[in-house]
């Protein structure tokens, strides 16, 4: 059944719905919109602290400080843009405390998103950090390159192209249902090989606490 | 957790879902862990195939964020409720009561020691304070000033009035003196007339 853009709930929708929760003091939204952010954050402020564990502290501080401001958050700007700017400010103020010089100190809404032009802060992860990355990532590329073809070209147009499902119905000569049920399987393969690795990751987690 | 749940839970997250249902998968996520971990994974498989990982991959930061937000919250609520708290502001309140009341109080006597007295021996330096002068007793005379507490009663008044005309004890004395002046007045009560 094809859904009218009326009917479906929206990215930013969605957003909306877990920060409206959230500021109703509902945690778990909170959590879900936590997890659904980390990466992106963590991404912004790696552009600004190098070292692992801190990029982890500091991006714990930064959904506090998210969680804070959340009665202030009016939805004027999307919700991301709005963590981002906090992400930013919390990374510096955590450079300044720690006296630290800031290499880039202008960094752009672009190159903060942008994996590739900053290739030489890749190299100045850990180790332990570059073989877990590794690990991971091989174990991704195994699973999505032993995925059907269908699959493989419904996720790669979804997460890489950034297409919507009508699109990708268009492009693949296919009804939106099959495109939602191909995704969702592609999506459950990859999980079902990486979740050992992340059971592993969170059992380790756990014992080091 | 059924497979139907998870692929809701992927079109959820590429807003390709539903708002009736969002809504009520949103409430489910909430308190179902499975789903939960899906809606975790899919998303760091999304960080994954973006390259979206400059930063080392996170997994489940937001269960360590709400614990904290928790454990803050908890500290903040004892400590909100703590006892000590309580006695602490108390204690400060009452200190403050009670200096208050000390210079009220030294006030209306420095005021008193103005006032002439007969018979009494003041102290008129530091120096004769520590060491009083040649008088074997150094009182403060603590009149009754009744214009000040025109609020009390003839009673009261009276008592006052009757108190101040008895012996007072003096702040500097020596037991010797004390001593003496109560055997005399024994001694004048039980004196026989010499007529007699």
């Amino acid at each position: 059944m094809k859904l009218t853009e009326e009917e479906k709930m929206s990215e930013k929708t969605l957003d909306a719905e877990l920060v409206t929760q959230a500021q109703q003091g509902k945690m778990s939204a909170f959590e879900l919109l936590v997890n659904r952010y980390q990466q992106r954050v963590a991404n912004v402020i790696s552009k600004f602290v190098k070292d692992r564990h801190e990029i982890q502290d500091v991006a714990q501080e930064v959904f506090i400080k998210v969680f804070r401001a959340l009665p202030n958050f009016r939805g004027d700007s999307s919700f991301y843009t709005w963590i981002y700017r906090i992400a930013v400010n919390t990374s510096k103020n955590h450079l300044v405390s720690r006296s630290r010089r800031i290499q880039n100190t202008q960094v752009e809404f672009e190159d903060a998103e942008s994996f590739n032009t900053n290739e030489d802060q890749r190299n100045l992860d850990t180790p332990d950090a570059v073989y877990a990355r590794g690990e991971l990532e091989q174990t991704m590329s195994k699973a999505i390159s032993m995925l059907p073809e269908d699959l493989k070209a419904a996720i790669v147009l979804r997460e890489v192209d950034g297409l919507s499902y009508d699109e990708i119905a268009v492009k693949m000569d296919c009804p939106i249902g099959t495109v939602r049920s191909r995704i969702f399987r592609a999506r459950d393969a990859i999980d079902q090989a990486l979740r050992p690795l992340l059971q592993d990751e969170s059992k380790r987690k756990q014992n080091v606490r | 957790m059924s497979d139907k749940s998870n692929q809701n839970i992927s079109e959820l997250m590429d807003g390709e879902l539903s708002s009736d249902c969002s809504r009520f998968l949103l409430k489910r996520m909430q308190s179902d862990d499975a789903l939960k971990g899906s809606w975790n994974h899919y998303h760091m498989l999304r960080s994954c195939l973006q390259k979206e990982h400059s930063a080392p991959l996170l997994h489940d930061l937001g269960a360590a964020v709400v614990s904290q937000l928790n454990n803050s919250k908890v500290a903040n609520m004892s400590h909100e409720k703590s006892p000590k708290r309580f006695l602490k502001a108390f204690s400060g309140m009452a200190i403050a009561a009670s200096v208050a009341l000390v210079a009220v109080f030294s006030f209306n006597n420095l005021n008193q020691f103005e006032s002439p007295s007969n018979n009494m021996v003041f102290a008129k330096t530091s120096k004769q304070l520590i060491n009083p002068p040649n008088a074997s007793v150094v009182r403060v005379e603590q009149p009754a000033n009744y214009s000040r507490y025109p609020s009390l009663t003839p009673q009261v008044q009276q008592y006052i009035n009757d108190s101040n005309t008895s012996l007072t004890i003096p702040v500097y004395y020596n037991t010797d003196y004390v001593n003496s002046v109560i055997i005399q007045r024994q001694l004048n009560s039980t004196q026989i007339p010499a007529d007699e």
